[in-house]
């Protein structure tokens, strides 16, 4: 054959072809973009830049390309490294057929969720009183068999990942670990930037008596003094954990940022961080803001609309960082710290400007260890009514943004605003619940009594 | 100036040879059913000074414009585009005359049409520019349709007001079947081409004293030695004022471009929403030549912004066969695959697919279909928008016999956007595009789903309220909680009261 096209895709573009040898055995339709998209990206950072024929036995080890070769690459490079077994580079070090490999992503991040599941087992066990068959069957039925987690996770949502991470940093804490805790809060936040919130409930939760440390006869001393109070308050404050707890996750957040901006520069900065800043989010999704986003970036394009009026999409981050760093953890916190972190993570989902269904991953895997307690399952009417009412919101937005995508119905205003605003109403009525319960919790009890004996 | 008007008929639209009258600078005789070519060379000083000035700083400039109006190709002229107006630009590698060129540019493109063309830096995709590439640097697409606009400008520049006659003969470019402008530092010289599909097209030239006008009368010819990659033609030549009665001629030429003698029509699947899909029918399965050369069916499509193909979506090659498409062979770069219509500068995106053909024994028919993504646009009163695409350019590209040399022929296009992409011994075969029933236009179309303006002026004020009634009441809940119990432990009570349920 001697037909050739020399308008030649770019060297990056070549892989293609062997790519989709990969994909070829798996079920496609089932397959999330998103996995597509992080396998590409692994490929594109375990292939050479250059086909040089001088390359070395180890090459297909070392990360010589950029996962943001690929374009919607949003996410930090550790995970295309993950996905290392993914790429055709580690055909040569792993045994079996390649093919097989090709869904490595998807067995870890399923794994990631048993992972979690087993986490949150133990910090079930061991700081709540359940017994173990009992922990076993909460984690099973609200997180393991979950058919929305395992349908996300095998899909090949990284969303996983998340999740475990976040687990391990409950279960951390719980244990008083704080060096570990300290490093998975600073690898969440690398990783996908939303777990910041916890460090204010997690920091609020480490307080002296909690950390087993008794200074009462300090603070009883410092009270005396009438001048100092605050700086007194202060000193009890800054505790040596809190202190561990913040050097070591910025540290860790910073070596890992630092690390990934010296391989990969700009790139990083702006598809894992300055990206969510300036995206437009214009794009159907469930949160209440998302026509409004749509309508009003448009007309910022025009700018034929002025400066009149209140925006409110441009103060959204207000009550949404309001609601999950400041005032849940300043009134939760102390009181129960997983279902602290459930309302933290749901008020900062609900009140996101853009929100799809991955994101509902970030909190369900508190639920295990908030619904044994909660109002929701002491009183199964409104246990049931809340799911009733968080499905039915999703189903009527579900069916709207079908007739739009599908059918090209122009369901934007009112069908997909209304079912926006409605599930957004239903969320915040189930916030409100989470909060109550708050205030009634038992776990409060039930941590004292099982507070880990190794600290004495 | 210099003027070539080409006439190209079939042997059996032939006129009688003693029909034809030469007096003094004009040539007539009855009307003819034929393609019409009519070429101007023009020398950089015969322009107007702004076309003089945005010259200069250009290396190459291609301005091609093709109707929408189907139209009947013969001889020579078979190399096809999608309909619209096709820019493709090289500026001089000189950085101030860059930013010069920059600026007239495109204000002149904007005389020929409503187009949309800020600045060649913002508006025009990048065509690959390896060493063996021989296309220009830059593209740009426009949907205009109609030329009238383009003609008026020409009209008054090189009209006198009086001059009616003149005004008459830019006229007919109106129902011109495709447009060319040529220019590059190398030749120094400006050629425009317009082409007149096959019709009956009335045979009366005059040549004005200025210039030089050579009239041609063409039919196919097949001397017996012809190679696949040669057309034959003979026929007539007259060069008014020159020659007293038209002179006979035979020759051929290598050209790149021929005709499959098949057709093929595009259309939308229904319902598009969001994700439309682009059938093509393709009425022959069968390569126009011999089985021992090797050629491939392709599809150039010219996507205004509005809709775009995602590359990685196209690179499975299962989902690719499914829609009898073999490879993605190109796409011009960048493709935004999130942004909406409304904040992008690019005029759109330029995607060559390779199709592949089911083998049969007898010529068959088949369908390809491409998938393809609208972006979002403004926010309009009503509630639909619409979106239009040309016509893709359809061909075979064949490879020719080992050592063709395709010298640069009399009628030969070159950049017409995918000559560039393919191997220098390239032949392209085209199929006509056939209109579908119902419509006289080679552009298709669908609605798109957009905001209703008319629906949406409470949306800020409603949005505000519900998000503030949200937040008020999450706020009031933990008001509750720190009221009852502070922010610290939950108190004993209640967690006593807890344990006895």
């Amino acid at each position: 054959m001697h037909f050739r096209l020399h308008g030649r895709l770019p060297a990056a573009r070549r892989p293609a072809r062997l790519r989709t040898l990969a994909r070829r055995k798996l079920p496609l339709k089932y397959t999330d973009i998103d996995y597509l998209v992080f396998t590409d990206a692994a490929w594109f950072t375990f292939s050479s830049p250059s086909s040089s024929s001088s390359s070395s036995r180890f090459s297909g080890l070392l990360p010589q390309g950029s996962p943001y070769d690929r374009e919607t690459y949003r996410y930090t490079p550790l995970l295309a490294y993950l996905l290392w077994p993914t790429t055709p580079a580690a055909a040569a070090w792993l045994p079996g057929p390649w093919v097989l490999w090709a869904s490595w992503g998807k067995i870890l991040f399923a794994a990631a969720d048993l992972a979690a599941g087993w986490l949150l087992v133990a910090v079930l066990r061991r700081h709540r009183g359940l017994s173990g068959p009992r922990a076993l069957q909460y984690v099973g039925a609200i997180w393991l068999l979950n058919p929305m987690v395992a349908t996300i996770s095998t899909r090949g949502s990284s969303e996983g990942l998340l999740g475990v991470l976040v687990a391990a940093l409950l279960w951390a804490v719980h244990e008083r670990r704080v060096v570990l805790a300290g490093f998975l809060l600073g690898l969440g936040v690398h990783f996908k930037i939303y777990p910041f919130i916890y460090a204010p409930a997690i920091v609020w939760w480490m307080d002296a008596e909690r950390m087993g440390r008794g200074q009462r006869s300090s603070s009883s001393s410092s009270r005396s003094r009438n001048g100092g109070l605050l700086l007194a308050k202060l000193q009890r404050f800054v505790t040596p954990e809190r202190v561990v707890l913040a050097l070591v996750s910025l540290a860790t957040f910073a070596a890992l940022n630092v690390a990934m901006y010296a391989l990969y520069g700009h790139d990083f900065l702006q598809h894992t961080f300055l990206h969510h800043v300036t995206r437009i989010d214009h794009r159907h999704n469930f949160s209440p803001y998302n026509v409004l986003l749509y309508l009003a970036s448009a007309a910022q394009q025009q700018e034929s609309t002025g400066a009149g009026g209140f925006k409110i999409e441009s103060v959204a981050f207000v009550p949404q960082l309001l609601l999950s760093v400041v005032l849940i953890p300043l009134v939760g916190a102390k009181k129960d710290l997983a279902a602290t972190m459930l309302a933290q993570t749901f008020a900062f989902v609900t009140f996101n400007k853009v929100c799809t269904s991955q994101y509902f991953l970030w909190y369900m895997v508190f639920l295990p260890l908030y619904l044994p307690n909660s109002s929701l399952t002491r009183r199964p009417r409104l246990g049931l009514a809340a799911l009733g009412f968080w499905v039915a919101a999703q189903a009527a937005w579900l069916q709207q943004g079908y007739e739009l995508e599908f059918l090209g119905r122009s369901t934007f205003a009112p069908g997909l605003w209304w079912a926006s605003l409605a599930f957004f109403l239903v969320n915040c009525w189930i916030l409100g619940l989470i909060i109550s319960d708050l205030g009634i919790s038992s776990s409060t009890v039930s941590i004292s009594s099982t507070k880990p004996k190794r600290k004495n | 100036m210099r003027q070539r008007t080409t006439f190209f008929h079939r042997n059996e639209d032939a006129i009688d040879p003693a029909s034809l009258q030469v007096s003094g600078r004009t040539l007539s005789g009855p009307s003819i059913k034929a393609v019409r070519e009519d070429r101007f060379t023009l020398g950089l000083d015969e322009l107007p000074a702004e076309l003089q000035e945005l010259l200069r700083l250009s290396q190459e400039l291609y301005i091609r414009w093709a109707s929408p109006v189907p139209y009947q190709a013969i001889g020579p002229w078979s190399s096809r585009l999608s309909p619209g107006l096709h820019v493709f630009y090289t500026p001089q590698a000189d950085a101030k005359a860059n930013v010069a060129s920059d600026h007239e540019l495109c204000l002149l493109l904007r005389r020929l049409g409503s187009v949309e063309c800020s600045t060649p830096h913002k508006s025009f995709s990048r065509l690959p520019n390896d060493r063996f590439s021989h296309s220009t640097a830059l593209e740009y697409y426009q949907p205009v349709y109609d030329l009238s606009n383009f003609v008026e400008y020409v009209v008054q520049y090189a009209c006198a007001p009086s001059d009616a006659e003149c005004k008459t003969r830019f006229d007919a470019v109106k129902q011109a079947s495709s447009l060319d402008f040529s220019y590059d530092t190398i030749s120094h010289v400006v050629k425009v081409t317009s082409l007149w599909g096959r019709q009956h097209q009335p045979l009366s030239i005059s040549a004005p004293a200025s210039h030089r006008v050579e009239v041609g009368l063409l039919t196919p010819n097949e001397p017996p030695h012809l190679e696949q990659h040669e057309i034959g033609v003979t026929g007539l030549l007259t060069v008014l004022g020159e020659d007293s009665k038209p002179a006979p001629t035979m020759f051929t030429f290598p050209s790149r471009h021929k005709q499959a003698n098949t057709g093929f029509s595009s259309t939308f699947l229904t319902p598009t929403g969001l994700h439309p899909t682009m059938q093509l029918h393709i009425d022959s399965n069968q390569p126009p030549m011999e089985e021992d050369s090797y050629c491939a069916l392709h599809a150039l499509l010219t996507l205004p912004r509005t809709i775009f193909a995602d590359k990685y979506q196209l690179e499975d090659t299962l989902f690719l066969a499914s829609k009898n498409l073999t490879a993605l062979q190109y796409i011009s770069q960048p493709v935004d695959l999130e942004a909406p219509d409304y904040v992008m500068d690019i005029w759109g995106s330029s995607v060559l697919l390779e199709l592949s053909t089911p083998v049969t024994e007898s010529k068959e028919g088949f369908t390809a279909e491409i998938p393809l993504h609208l972006r979002y646009q403004s926010p309009q009163h009503g509630s639909e928008s619409t979106f239009e695409v040309p016509y893709p350019a359809v061909f075979w590209a064949c490879a020719a016999e080992e050592g063709t040399k395709f010298p640069s022929s009399p009628f030969d296009r070159i950049n017409l956007g995918y000559d560039g992409l393919f191997g220098p011994r390239t032949l392209f075969w085209h199929l006509d595009p056939v209109a579908k029933s119902g419509s006289d236009q080679l552009v298709i179309g669908g609605k798109v789903p957009v905001l209703d303006l008319d629906k949406s002026r409470s949306i800020n004020t409603v949005t505000s309220i519900v998000v503030v009634v949200g937040f008020a009441w999450v706020v009031y809940r933990l008001l509750m909680v720190y009221l009852r119990t502070g922010y610290g432990v939950a108190q004993p009570v209640k967690a006593a009261e807890k344990k006895q349920q």
